[in-house]
């Protein structure tokens, strides 16, 4: 589905990913993991086309994209969240979600000048769709007319991932997304995300420092340190590795 | 608890008056508007006809900077465009074109023109953001002015001292009273706001915020930032320009000096007092802009007795009292007076059980 | 060839000014962060200063009459018998007004760092570290109420001011064609490149310099590393009001006096975005580098082509290079 082939990337001296290769296999959550500064979220920029890599290439189903722009990349169907929450602050939860459906509206600005016709029916249509695979799915239907400054963060974060949601995306990225968060919040986020692996089907791929989470959800593992790729496997296997130990707890005494 | 707010569909929630205060003020305002055509004075029609030729080109600046968050000081050269195009075009098109057909022709081919020229004045704004791109902007300000004034181009826009414009003639009804171009101009600043809120509820406009509030999560989302950047540049240009066209229609003369930066300004600053980013900003900081040097007039001429030596203050106290209006809603409401309204609009929905 | 060498003398000259009023833009939005619109204006109340206390003021009858014209025994004894427009006769008339001209730029000096500080004060404390949006929106307003109060309060038309320096023309040959510069304009060069020096070492070198690079880096770092971030906010104001109301004083020696003089700041500040906002040395070499491009157009095109070389020059620059010549391109951290 998504795949990652030998990726370097660099900002001057600085070596951020070396020969980071792995797949996100079609329809499983597949986790990456890392001491800070191992170049998780550089890699999540590099994958969705903010950083362009100095070697190595990105596939989206069998498709080479390294070269394509970020919007591009939505286009085909992928999605991601942030680390620290990207929501338009300006404007409701609503308008939030119905940007993640942009890219499948076709509605342009002569029609939208008008708005009566074509654009109100497309309108009238995401509307529906969001609210009945979105906003109920993730259960924030009474804050939908809420603008986004006055949510705590943990519904920011939720509201975050229904707006990737809106993109019906084949695969969805998801930065950290219970960092910050206490357990009951955690747990309820990671149920989400379980359903929207079993309810849409869609590959999930995830960053996270949470162990816990990561080990119980996520089917396949990838361990990056320093920009290195230390480790892959299943969950038993990562923890079981000298190296991905040695890396989280400093070299054995 | 919300008053008058229960809805059983999704259009009903989606409408643009979506509770009975919003309509009854909408409404009402069309009804008082349809009066003042018939009964105003002159002057009354004067100053709304001023009114709302800004305000047409307001809801273009609103566009870019208010929805889009891209500062342009420039967009009276858009204006002038508008209006220079109108009647350079009038004078080409004289006898090809129907008389009675002139209006329908030339003003689309204006607006389409300055909205070209509105994507070549945004190429900047893909490169470079915020500051940047307010000086670009005022740079092309200056430069479209400069042409508009050199001799070289002076048998079509008249140079310095300007050129006489047509008067509109919409199948043979020639408008050459400022009533009649009152109720002309009052309809085209009624669809220019239909059509700007009508952007903003959809997909283009929501693209157009996302840009202003986080530009690279907008491209996340599979909006390409080329597109809709020069997209929002074209529109608010087109709007500018179909403000200029009105411009000409309505005055007998153009004058280069007329599109300077004091334009651009008053653009800018109408928008702030206003209400950025908000569908009736515009309405009420064009309401306040025109109104306030009218009301500076009147009172001092009141105070000075009609004193003729002191009648030269008049010009440098409205200057002045210009700018104190867009530094004390920058201090003191940021959002503009469509901040307050809401707040009065939240307190009569909510009455009688709670305020705020 | 000499002409070429006579309009790019005199395009160095005109540039060596743009660096000093663009000086005044880099130092507020190196401190501030905001670029300051209305620093044409604050120039032109530099002007007016100058003409208000090196012309008005000595032509009042309280006045002391050596003010108006210092004519000591000595002065008035080596005027005998000169001939018209001599280079000695120049000098002398400069030293009669140099009582003038030393009132003239000290009043334009204070009066103008007072109308910074106020500025400082009341429009941009209050938004220091909210929006720099705000900020610089108001120095927008700030056009309008600056202008129409010079025009209020100074209603003369234009005047003589006195040149700040003798104003002896200067005559050599150069590749067989007479090269032919003012005194007056060649002293005002020398200023504007002195002063210019002299503020690029002080935010190098010094105490107060160091505290508004930390401040341009990172206001609340700066703030809470025990810089006044207040204080640096007042003293770049001060900085800039004052270096522009030198720039003002010559500019009205140049140009004459006049409510226009504010769009000067226009064209600085489309130098200054071309040099790249916080480099001085990029906005020192744009600055020269637009004063011959004009002086070339007016040579080639004439002269009203000239007045808009600086907005063509930036667009393409823009165009080019988004964050000017020189100037520090923000790392977007995503």
């Amino acid at each position: 589905m998504l795949k990652i082939e030998d990726l370097h990337l660099s900002f001057g001296g600085i070596k951020a990913l070396q020969g980071i290769s792995f797949e996100a296999r079609p329809g499983e959550i597949t986790g990456v993991i890392g001491p800070n500064g191992a170049g998780k979220t550089s890699l999540f920029n590099a994958i969705s086309g903010f950083y362009t890599p100095d070697r190595g290439t990105v596939y989206f189903e069998g498709r080479d994209i390294t070269g394509l722009s970020p919007d591009k990349r939505a286009e085909l169907g992928l999605a991601r969240t942030f680390q620290n929450i990207a929501l338009f602050r300006g404007m409701t939860v609503l308008d939030n979600i119905k940007l993640g459906g942009h890219t499948r509206l076709k509605t342009n600005v002569w029609q939208a000048l008008r708005y009566f016709g074509a654009a109100r029916r497309e309108e009238l249509e995401l509307r529906r769709d969001i609210e009945e695979r979105v906003i109920d799915f993730l259960e924030i239907d009474h804050i939908r007319k809420y603008p986004i400054t006055m949510l705590p963060y943990g519904l920011q974060k939720r509201v975050e991932l229904g707006r990737a949601l809106a993109m019906q995306p084949k695969v969805l990225m998801l930065d950290e997304p219970v960092a910050g968060m206490n357990r009951e919040e955690t747990a309820d986020m990671a149920r989400f995300i379980l359903d929207v692996q079993e309810q849409f089907g869609t590959t999930i791929l995830l960053v996270e420092h949470d162990m816990h989470m990561v080990m119980d959800i996520c089917s396949h593992i990838v361990v990056l340190n320093f920009g290195q790729q230390i480790a892959s496997g299943t969950p038993a296997e990562v923890s079981g590795n000298e190296d991905v130990i040695e890396a989280y707890l400093g070299a054995a005494a | 608890m919300i008053n008058g707010n229960l809805k059983a569909s999704y259009a009903a929630d989606e409408r643009v008056l979506n509770n009975s205060y919003k309509q009854l003020f909408v409404y009402g305002m069309m009804a008082v508007l349809a009066c003042f055509a018939t009964f105003a004075n002159d002057y009354m029609i004067l100053i709304a006809c001023k009114m709302g030729i800004l305000l047409i080109a307001v809801v273009g600046v609103n566009i870019l900077t208010g929805y889009t968050g891209l500062i342009s000081l420039g967009h009276a050269a858009f204006v002038a465009i508008g209006a220079y195009g109108v009647t350079i075009l009038d004078n080409v098109l004289m006898g090809v074109v129907p008389e009675g057909l002139m209006f329908f022709v030339i003003v689309p081919l204006a607006v389409a023109i300055t909205a070209i020229i509105g994507i070549f004045v945004g190429l900047p704004s893909l490169r470079v953001k915020g500051l940047y791109l307010a000086v670009a902007t005022l740079a092309a300000n200056f430069i479209v002015i400069f042409l508009i004034e050199q001799d070289l181009f002076a048998p079509w826009t008249g140079g310095m001292v300007g050129v006489n414009t047509p008067s509109p003639n919409l199948l043979g009804w020639v408008l050459d009273t400022n009533r009649e171009m009152f109720i002309l101009i009052a309809i085209i600043a009624f669809a220019s706001l239909l059509a700007a809120q009508n952007l903003i509820r959809t997909r283009v406009g929501r693209a157009f915020i996302a840009i202003r509030d986080r530009d690279y999560s907008a491209e996340i989302l599979g909006i390409s930032l080329l597109r809709y950047k020069l997209t929002s540049f074209a529109l608010s240009a087109a709007f500018c320009g179909l403000a200029g066209a009105m411009f000409a229609y309505f005055y007998a003369r153009i004058l280069p000096e007329q599109f300077e930066l004091d334009l651009s300004l008053e653009l800018v600053a109408a928008l702030i007092v206003g209400g950025m980013g908000r569908t009736m900003g515009p309405v009420f900081g064009v309401i306040l802009i025109v109104m306030m040097p009218e009301v500076i007039k009147v009172v001092f001429a009141y105070f000075t007795g009609g004193d003729a030596s002191a009648a030269r203050y008049t010009a440098p106290l409205q200057e002045i009292a210009f700018g104190l209006l867009l530094v004390f809603f920058l201090l003191k409401e940021p959002l503009g007076i469509n901040q307050i309204t809401d707040r009065i609009l939240r307190a009569a929905n909510r009455w009688p059980f709670a305020r705020g | 060839m000499g002409q070429f060498v006579q309009f790019a003398i005199n395009g160095l000259m005109s540039g060596a000014i743009y660096a000093l009023i663009a000086v005044g833009i880099v130092s507020v939005f190196k401190a501030t962060k905001v670029v300051n619109f209305a620093h044409g204006y604050l120039i032109m109340f530099g002007a007016y200063f100058y003409y208000t206390f090196a012309v008005i003021i000595p032509g009042q009858e309280w006045a002391p009459a050596w003010l108006a014209s210092w004519e000591p025994a000595w002065l008035m004894e080596s005027r005998e018998g000169l001939p018209m427009f001599s280079p000695m006769g120049a000098v002398l008339d400069w030293a009669q007004n140099l009582p003038r001209i030393l009132f003239g730029i000290a009043g334009a000096l204070v009066a103008n760092a007072i109308v910074g500080r106020i500025i400082e004060r009341t429009l941009m404390r209050p938004l220091m570290g909210q929006s720099v949006f705000a900020m610089i929106m108001i120095t927008v307003g700030l056009i309008s109420i600056m202008s129409g109060a010079a025009s209020i309060i100074w209603t003369a038309d234009a005047d003589f001011v006195p040149h700040i320096a003798p104003n002896a023309p200067i005559r050599f040959e150069m590749f067989g064609t007479t090269i032919f510069l003012f005194g007056a304009d060649l002293v005002n060069m020398l200023i504007a490149l002195f002063i210019f020096a002299g503020i690029v070492l002080m935010v190098r070198y010094t105490k107060s310099g160091v505290a508004i690079r930390a401040t341009a880096e990172d206001q609340s770092t700066a703030y809470s590393m025990g810089i006044s971030v207040p204080k640096v906010f007042s003293r770049a104001w001060v900085l800039a009001s004052t270096t522009g109301a030198i720039a003002g004083a010559i500019l009205a020696t140049r140009n004459g006096i006049s409510p226009s003089l504010g769009l000067f700041g226009f064209s600085v500040l489309a130098i200054v975005l071309m040099g790249g906002l916080d480099s001085y040395i990029g906005v020192f070499l744009a600055a020269l580098a637009v004063g011959v491009m004009e002086a070339m157009t007016q040579w080639q095109l004439g002269g009203d082509w000239a007045e808009i070389v600086p907005y063509v020059a930036v667009l393409v620059v823009l165009l080019i290079r988004p964050h000017g010549l020189f100037g520090s391109k923000e790392v977007e951290r995503i």
